[in-house]
């Protein structure tokens, strides 16, 4: 049998595993076992799957994932976000649609101490969507805008998913991190344009607040307004050090965590309670994380082993003659569709070890393409019928929410993301300008 | 006859073997065509740097290139491998240490004793630092977090260098992360060739050794499987990436020096710097009390200088 | 059979739950690691230390992890099959997840015994002979670090944390039995 077709078994019985339910890290793991044992025997077969365990532990970037999961837990678990809401609420309240823009808001601060969507996605499903129902606004703008918005928490720093990215591409995490920020901003800017032209269009989406809900005392607006700090103070307690050079990318991640929950206790928000879910809750998303990545990396040091890398960048170079413009649309069109299937974790561990390389090989700007690279797995995660968002927030929402509700409300958020997305490949310098300025090169 | 395959890592990273292993092997696996195909792995791509002497005992790996040192070898020679501190002041040195010396013998029965097969020795280029900020002085190199050798490591701790282990492949971003101040780990040439160059600013000349020992080894059985004349075909092939390493080095590090726009060179003054080669010879007397094999070892590396030094020029100039 | 699950769940529990605090000493080891690093007398071992909690807050923490049901499925066709189907479909493919532990904790053994020192290919019978005959430990790996650990103990957990895993994984094939057979779980 030709490596081609070992490769290609390999890919199908993984995909059949993980059709059965099983969990995803014993599906893959099991896969890249079997194959090990069939190809090498004795002679590495047993070896290669623990040997990757002390890969994963010399990967010393990982070791932000559970501080940055910590951050998000602190912050949906302890309800800090609760008079960040109230402050948009207050202040946004008087426009069309007002409520729904600040939402957006919300996210992008959330976005900025915490690493993953989840913690976006439960504090807005559980804070701000039943106020905003409660308040008339259309059902299925508010499910999108709430999944669109917290899909922001991966692209804003920090970023669990260009941690990833960043050590599968070899690339630096800090420039990452500051490409994403204002691929991250004109993304929600790009949202609230479109909410605010739907519902100029169509007030009934979007009722303004009424006089009484909004008039607060000045001064207790302006303390509102201080609610805003917080996760901003807890993002440049974090980034300055780490931008300058003082901390490292670990203590730097370490340091976030430490002051998001000084924060929660000196709020008073730190119950026993609070604590134990968010310690328990990072323990769960850790580790998660950490098997499928074990798994992942046996299942990619068998692929390399099969040399299928250099198969599938010969195919598209030589085989096929595609100019380099072509196989990297192409493979973005292939990552969205495979994200409409396969898991989001699965995608970035497997995928991603394949495509990254083939990227440098074609002499495109990989900081560049890590922005484009989490553009697309956040459209991945929130298209149908597969995707880790929708599944969050079917668990997450309102009873009256449906799952077709769901699905239809993220269409037009999906359009706006690919509108983002050839937006920024056509013009990169939208991602290179920020990193290019801060480290001068 | 089926095609007989091999699997080999190497220590260094993708755009470093393009030069010093890959051209060997596809000369290699020209020559033996059908009869056997040697497919090549870069550092921590199959399996991780330190668990590469373990993967080769097994036969995850048939063959290795690294130094004794960056793979940590379970054997009485590993502190000699990567840099040994002022054992070695040219490359030419490393194999006429090896071959006319003695430690070639002494090589080649250590590893019999783990399993495995010592194909041959081989030197690199000479250990200099690169960092961010510029080294003129001892008191310079306080608190510096450099990726380094684990026994040059050891060595420059005592002059307040916090040496760093890290996967190979990351010690770009890591610079970039903060997570080191610099590099001691090549010469120039390697600093330009793996893109060390364009995150660190200043080059040291000073350097603790002039030349890398490494080798290519094999799992013993494996070896002992093949054909005499694909042995001897492979013994060459090697030779060759030795001898490509020679000229490559020597040349690249005074062009580099003296046409390399990217770093700026310091030194540190030669009165100064003897602070460091008297520590060596300290170094040596510990290392040499640690066992036997260490001992016998450390007095060919005595032997060898003392010689050197008595020939004169061009061998020794002071 | 219930006694089974009940003795492993109740372990495993205990243990991830203790776990489940490393996250604080990673935090304080990072933490000490900048404040050294300000006082320019960087530590040598917090790195490095940083990454054994890691390693031990995931293995160990890792069947707890599967009790809370942590470990994300591919759920869309599993989701909304009945509580047998799920039963039945779980209780075959957990066999692959067991597969996947075994070899790892074949490849853990093996790489423990080769940080005792032990270069050869039977490591249990190195461990049998280490604890009830006269075998000997070798040459000790160490970490390539300049703090230079030895590698055993960590090396020792992991492979008590995939056991658990494993243990774990039984004590989910025994409840899915249970289910099949009606009762209650
Ligand atoms: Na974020
Ligand atoms: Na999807």
């Amino acid at each position: 049998m030709s490596y081609e077709m070992i490769a290609l078994l390999m890919f199908a019985a993984m995909m059949l595993l993980l059709f059965s339910g099983q969990r995803v890290f014993g599906a893959i793991g099991f896969v890249a076992v079997i194959a090990a044992l069939v190809l090498w025997g004795e002679r590495g077969g047993f070896d290669i799957a623990f040997s990757q365990s002390i890969k994963l532990m010399r990967w010393y970037p990982l070791l932000t994932v559970p501080m940055f999961v910590f951050m998000g837990y602190i912050l949906s678990e302890s309800r800090i976000a609760d008079d960040l809401y109230r402050m948009f609420h207050v202040w946004m309240g008087g426009l069309r649609g007002g409520l729904a823009i600040g939402t957006i808001g919300l996210m992008v601060l959330i976005s900025a101490m915490n690493g993953l969507s989840v913690a976006g996605m439960a504090i807005g499903a559980t804070i701000a969507l039943p106020e905003l129902l409660r308040r008339g606004y259309d059902k299925r703008m508010v499910t999108g805008v709430v999944q669109a918005g917290s899909s922001l928490g991966i692209l804003v720093p920090p970023s669990v998913v260009l941690v990833l990215y960043a050590m599968i591409a070899r690339q630096p995490v800090g420039q990452l991190w500051l490409a994403g920020v204002i691929p991250g901003l004109m993304m929600a800017a790009m949202f609230i344009v479109y909410i605010a032209v739907r519902c100029r269009i169509n007030p009934e989406l979007g009722p303004v607040l009424s006089k009484e809900e909004r008039n607060l005392p000045l001064r207790e607006k302006y303390a509102l307004l201080l609610a805003g700090l917080l996760p901003l103070g807890v993002f440049f307690a974090m980034m300055i050090p780490f931008v300058n050079g003082w901390t490292s990318l670990v203590e730097s991640s370490a340091i976030g965590a430490i002051t998001a929950f000084i924060a929660a206790v000196l709020k008073r928000r730190m119950t026993w309670d609070v604590f134990e879910t968010s310690v328990r809750k990072t323990l769960g998303i850790t580790c998660m994380f950490m098997w499928i990545i074990l798994a992942a990396l046996a299942f990619g040091a068998v692929f390399d082993g099969l040399g299928a890398v250099k198969a599938i960048e010969s195919l598209f170079t030589e085989r096929l003659g595609l100019s380099p413009w072509m196989i990297l649309i192409l493979m973005q069109l292939s990552f969205i569709l495979m994200g409409t299937f396969l898991d989001d974790t699965a995608m970035l561990v497997i995928v991603a070890p394949l495509y990254i390389p083939l990227v440098g090989a074609l002499e495109f700007d990989l900081i560049w393409y890590g922005v484009l690279y989490t553009i697309t797995t956040q459209i991945a995660y929130m298209t149908p019928p597969f995707g880790y968002n929708l599944f969050l927030m079917r668990a997450m929402s309102p009873p009256e929410i449906s799952l077709g509700d769901i699905y239809r409300s993220i269409i037009p958020f999906v359009a706006v993301m690919v509108l983002a997305l050839v937006t920024v490949m056509v013009f990169p310098q939208i991602a290179l300008w920020l990193p290019q300025t801060v480290y001068g090169n | 006859q089926s095609t007989i395959k091999w699997r080999m890592q190497t220590y260094a990273g993708a755009a470093l073997a393009e030069h010093v292993v890959k051209p060997a092997i596809d000369t290699f696996n020209k020559i033996a065509g059908e009869r056997m195909q040697i497919e090549l792995f870069f550092a921590d791509q199959l399996v991780p740097t330190g668990e590469l002497f373990q993967a080769m005992q097994r036969g995850t790996i048939d063959a290795v290139q690294s130094d004794d040192d960056s793979m940590a070898s379970p054997t009485e020679v590993t502190v000699f491998g990567g840099y040994f501190p002022f054992g070695c002041r040219y490359s030419l040195d490393v194999p006429v240490l090896f071959n006319q010396y003695g430690l070639k013998e002494i090589w080649d029965g250590e590893y019999a004793k783990v399993g495995v097969k010592h194909i041959s020795a081989g030197a690199w280029d000479p250990c200099h630092f690169a960092t961010k900020d510029p080294i003129n002085s001892l008191a310079d190199l306080k608190g510096k977090r450099v990726f380094t050798f684990p026994t040059a490591g050891r060595f420059l701790s005592q002059f307040g260098v916090i040496p760093v282990t890290l996967p190979w492949e990351d010690i770009e971003v890591a610079v970039q992360t903060g997570e080191l101040d610099g590099i001691a780990w090549s010469g120039i040439t390697e600093d330009y060739t793996v893109g060390w160059a364009d995150v660190t600013d200043y080059f040291l000349t000073n350097n603790i050794s002039g030349a890398w020992i490494g080798h290519f080894f094999a799992n013993m059985e494996r070896w002992n499987e093949l054909p005499e004349d694909l042995q001897a075909l492979m013994m060459v092939c090697m030779e060759q990436s030795h001898y490509y390493r020679q000229w490559w080095y020597w040349g690249g590090e005074a062009n580099l020096r003296v046409n390399g726009t990217k770093m700026k060179l310091t030194s540190i003054p030669d009165a100064e710097w003897a602070q460091v080669e008297a520590a060596a010879v300290t170094f040596w007397d510990e290392i040499a009390a640690e066992s036997e094999t260490k001992a016998k070892i450390v007095e060919i590396f005595r032997q060898y200088n003392a010689d050197m030094q008595k020939a004169g020029r061009p061998y020794r100039y002071s | 059979m219930r006694g089974f699950i009940a003795a492993v769940d109740a372990v495993n529990r205990r243990l991830g739950r203790a776990a489940m605090y490393i996250i604080f000493v990673m935090m304080a080891v990072l933490l000490w690691s900048t404040i050294s690093k300000a006082s320019s007398q960087p530590s040598l071992w917090t790195l490095e230390v940083a990454q054994f909690c890691m390693i031990a807050y995931f293995f160990i923490g890792g069947p707890y992890a599967i009790q809370m049901g942590s470990h994300v499925r591919m759920d869309l066709f599993y989701d909304n099959w009945s509580v047998r189907r799920k039963a039945i479909t779980d209780a075959l493919t957990v066999f692959c997840l067991m597969v996947y532990l075994v070899v790892l904790l074949w490849g853990g053994i093996s790489s423990t015994a080769y940080s005792l020192g032990y270069f050869g290919s039977e490591p249990l019978g190195f461990f049998a002979d280490l604890m009830f005959g006269d075998g000997q430990v070798g040459t000790m790996e160490r970490s390539r670090t300049i703090w230079r650990p030895y590698l055993w103990p960590i090396k020792t957990l992991m492979c008590l944390g995939i056991l658990l895993m494993l243990l774990q994984a039984m004590s989910e094939l025994c409840k899915d039995i249970l289910r099949l057979r009606g009762e209650e779980v």
